[in-house]
């Protein structure tokens, strides 16, 4: 089934660029929320924007949405600029923001009805439009209870429904999964699934690493308000090698070890080992066999005594890509 | 200009499945407006006059006491208990069941035949507010008395001085000139009569003061209530929603203005509509001006919750600032008391508040039985604060971040 979904989406993906964002820098007073980020999203393309909290993905999203204007650079959405054509950009994009961004004493329907009217939707479409997004969200018994006593999950997935009302060419989803059960996550991935299967292209941000690699074709790492790394998750993956040994150096009173540029170099020299990072009392070591290079590093550790506080052998994913770029966990 | 109204009517959908606001601003206000009815005007809108119960001891049982009795028993909201014993009626009285008594002592009668002097005994308590109109009761009835006891003495004398003669019935005159002055106790030959002339006089009807004055109050309330909500929707993210839709901006804050504009001209409504039921409030001849100065207030009240709205930001400070300023405003602008009844100062101060000016509005209107002519400054200076109120707000309001 999965194997018959990524079929697709090649098929449907084109080379025409939806989404284009040239050097974007959002600044709040002297916090460079976004600093220069760059990136294009292509037509029936699942773009993923992948970071710890702060990053600047919603940001970026509220810059792409017109919500923020930019401070520096230029964003075109559907070959119109956020900042010169606006009212234009809100017609051609949905968003799923990250607030459950409901009436709570409403219910679905009357939710959905005050959305579509907004986007002036023909009152019988618009009726059409509900009744199918009720059913792809899964919601169409609950449609007449009050949002307030929805499961967090069940408002999530009527948050995505809002965001389709307009039928947009281009959807922007902000951390859709965040508090929601496995259940209602693995729904809301088959329904970007199946929109994108039809060629809706989607932006999707998340620090979930396991959500981007499953549901992206490229994805944007970020961190600090620019991206650090831009590919397939695949071929993000692949760039580490076979595995990722993180080591904690500091000796018994807790204390950083100094390790000098002869032990980094020395380490570096190993053969099982392409880089190594020392960052923050971590090692980070990219390798192209993990068993073996950790024997050998092992090995001149105690040969130099010096101090292990801890050890972790990280599997190539893409969690592992960002501790390698930054040092940092993604949800640390 | 169909999107203005689609928020409009969302908000007053949200207003209507909304159980707390319901009681807000209807249940609430008609229940205060019902105990303020009631603690300070009565119901029905009339007055009804007070009846005294006064105690009396007739110790004397003469024919004068008999007199005293029957003209105090035909006085005007006195209702005359016959008391026996004169110690039970201090007791009445040093208890509080009875604001005072009357003793009419032994030799009353005798005395005042003879043409001697005697006193009525009036017991009161210690600043009784009654106390002043008993007595000016029971002076009536002994100046009386006295005057019945000088004709008496008059017609002796002028018997005397006509005959010269010493071997009269003076006791049978007395007796005769003392029974028709007495007579004369019961149909008084000279009254005094009261006419009136002009238009009724204009009686403090608390119940016309009561109704606008929390009429205003509550819709402060709901109105300004209704602005913060504004501010829950920019936290639950509903309002960032709103502005990423393509909707103009005048259209979405003017939606939801409207909703709380027309939501506070009906809670006025209704509460005259209950004024007039419950408490036959006389709204005034002039239904125009009535309904002029509450589109003004509600317009002001409007103005003043986006302004709020715009300055405080937080909706954790809204509410306890539209708290002060809306009971800071009612009190001292007259929806409690009326501002005549405030010192001179407070009534300058008084000016700064849009209740100030609607509650003037509607005691001209509702109490003085004021023409739309005599309510124009009134709904002038409500539409001007209002159109300042309105304009700074939206100067200062932020719509979105950065």
């Amino acid at each position: 089934m999965m194997m018959s979904v990524e079929m697709n989406h090649e098929q449907s993906r084109g080379e025409k660029s939806v989404i284009r964002v040239d050097n974007l820098h959002k600044h709040y007073g002297d916090v460079h929320a976004v600093d220069g980020i760059s990136f294009e999203i292509q037509q029936g393309e699942v773009f993923g924007l992948l970071g710890p909290n702060g990053a600047g993905k919603s940001t970026t999203i509220n810059v792409l949405c017109t919500y923020t204007e930019p401070t520096v650079g230029e964003v075109v959405v559907a070959g119109h600029s956020v900042t010169a054509e606006p009212e234009t950009v809100k017609r051609v994009i949905g968003v799923v923001p990250q607030d459950i961004a409901l009436y709570p004493s409403l219910n679905a329907l009357e939710n959905l009805r005050f959305f579509g009217r907004l986007y002036e939707i023909p009152r019988a479409r618009l009726e059409q439009r509900i009744a199918d997004l009720l059913h792809l969200v899964g919601l169409t018994e609950h449609a007449p209870k009050r949002v307030e006593h929805y499961s967090g999950g069940m408002k999530r997935r009527l948050n995505l429904a809002v965001g389709l009302l307009s039928e947009p060419l281009f959807l922007m989803l902000d951390e859709p999964t965040v508090g929601v059960d496995p259940q209602s996550r693995h729904a809301i991935f088959e329904n970007i699934q199946t929109l994108n299967q039809q060629g809706l292209t989607v932006l999707y941000t998340t620090h979930y690493m396991e959500e981007a690699e499953l549901l992206c074709h490229r994805v944007a790492i970020v961190d600090e308000g620019r991206v650090i790394a831009l590919d397939t998750p695949q071929n993000l993956i692949n760039s580490l090698g076979t595995g990722i040994i993180r080591i904690g150096v500091r000796d018994e009173a807790g204390k950083e070890h100094p390790v000098g540029d002869e032990m980094l170099a020395r380490l570096q020299a190993l053969p099982q080992v392409r880089t190594v990072v020392h960052r923050d009392e971590t090692l980070v070591f990219e390798t192209t066999d993990a068993q073996r290079a950790l024997l050998q590093i092992i090995a001149l550790f105690n040969e130099t005594d010096t101090p292990m506080a801890s050890l972790e052998i990280l599997e190539p994913n893409l969690e592992s890509v960002f501790i390698q770029l930054t040092g940092k966990r993604l949800r640390d | 200009m169909k999107k203005l109204l689609y928020v409009a009517l969302n908000e007053l959908l949200l207003l209507r499945k909304d159980r707390m606001a319901a009681i807000w601003m209807v249940i609430l206000p008609l229940g205060m407006t019902f105990i303020g009815g009631l603690v300070f005007g009565g119901l029905g809108g009339g007055s009804e006059a007070v009846v005294i119960d006064l105690p009396v001891v007739d110790q004397d049982g003469g024919e004068i006491a008999t007199v005293v009795l029957d003209v105090l028993s035909q006085t005007e909201n006195l209702n005359v208990e016959t008391v026996f014993d004169e110690e039970m009626a201090r007791e009445l009285v040093s208890d509080g069941k009875r604001t005072g008594a009357l003793v009419i002592p032994s030799g009353f009668s005798a005395a005042i035949m003879s043409g001697q002097s005697a006193a009525l005994e009036l017991i009161v308590a210690p600043g009784g507010q009654t106390a002043p109109l008993l007595e000016g009761m029971v002076r009536g009835v002994t100046s009386a008395l006295s005057n019945v006891q000088t004709t008496v003495e008059v017609a002796i004398s002028e018997v005397q001085r006509a005959t010269s003669s010493t071997d009269l019935d003076y006791a049978g005159i007395a007796g005769r000139a003392m029974a028709t002055a007495l007579e004369r106790l019961h149909d008084p030959p000279v009254r005094a009569q009261v006419t009136t002339v002009g238009s009724s006089e204009k009686e403090l009807d608390v119940s016309s003061q009561i109704v606008p004055g929390y009429a205003v109050m509550f819709a402060m309330f709901t109105v300004l209530s209704a602005a913060g909500g504004i501010l829950e929707e920019k936290e639950r993210g509903t309002f960032k929603r709103l502005l990423i839709a393509p909707i103009p901006r005048w259209s979405l804050l003017g939606g939801k203005l409207i909703a709380q504009f027309v939501v506070g001209v009906g809670q006025i409504m209704l509460m005259f509509i209950f004024g007039v039921l419950v408490f036959d409030v006389n709204l005034g001849s002039s239904p125009l001006g009535l309904l002029l100065v509450t589109l003004a207030t509600c317009w002001a009240t409007t103005s003043l919750g986006i302004l709020l709205v715009a300055v405080i930001r937080s909706r954790k400070q809204i509410h306890p600032i539209t708290t002060l300023v809306i009971l800071g405003s009612s009190a001292i602008g007259g929806a409690w008391f009326p501002l005549f009844l405030m010192p001179k100062l407070l009534q300058q101060v008084a000016r700064l508040t849009l209740v100030a000016w609607a509650m003037e509005g509607y005691n001209r209107l509702m109490i003085l039985g004021g023409s739309l002519a005599d309510v124009w400054v009134d709904i002038g200076v409500l539409t001007l604060y209002g159109a300042i109120c309105f304009f700074v707000g939206l100067r200062l309001f932020q719509f979105k971040e950065g």
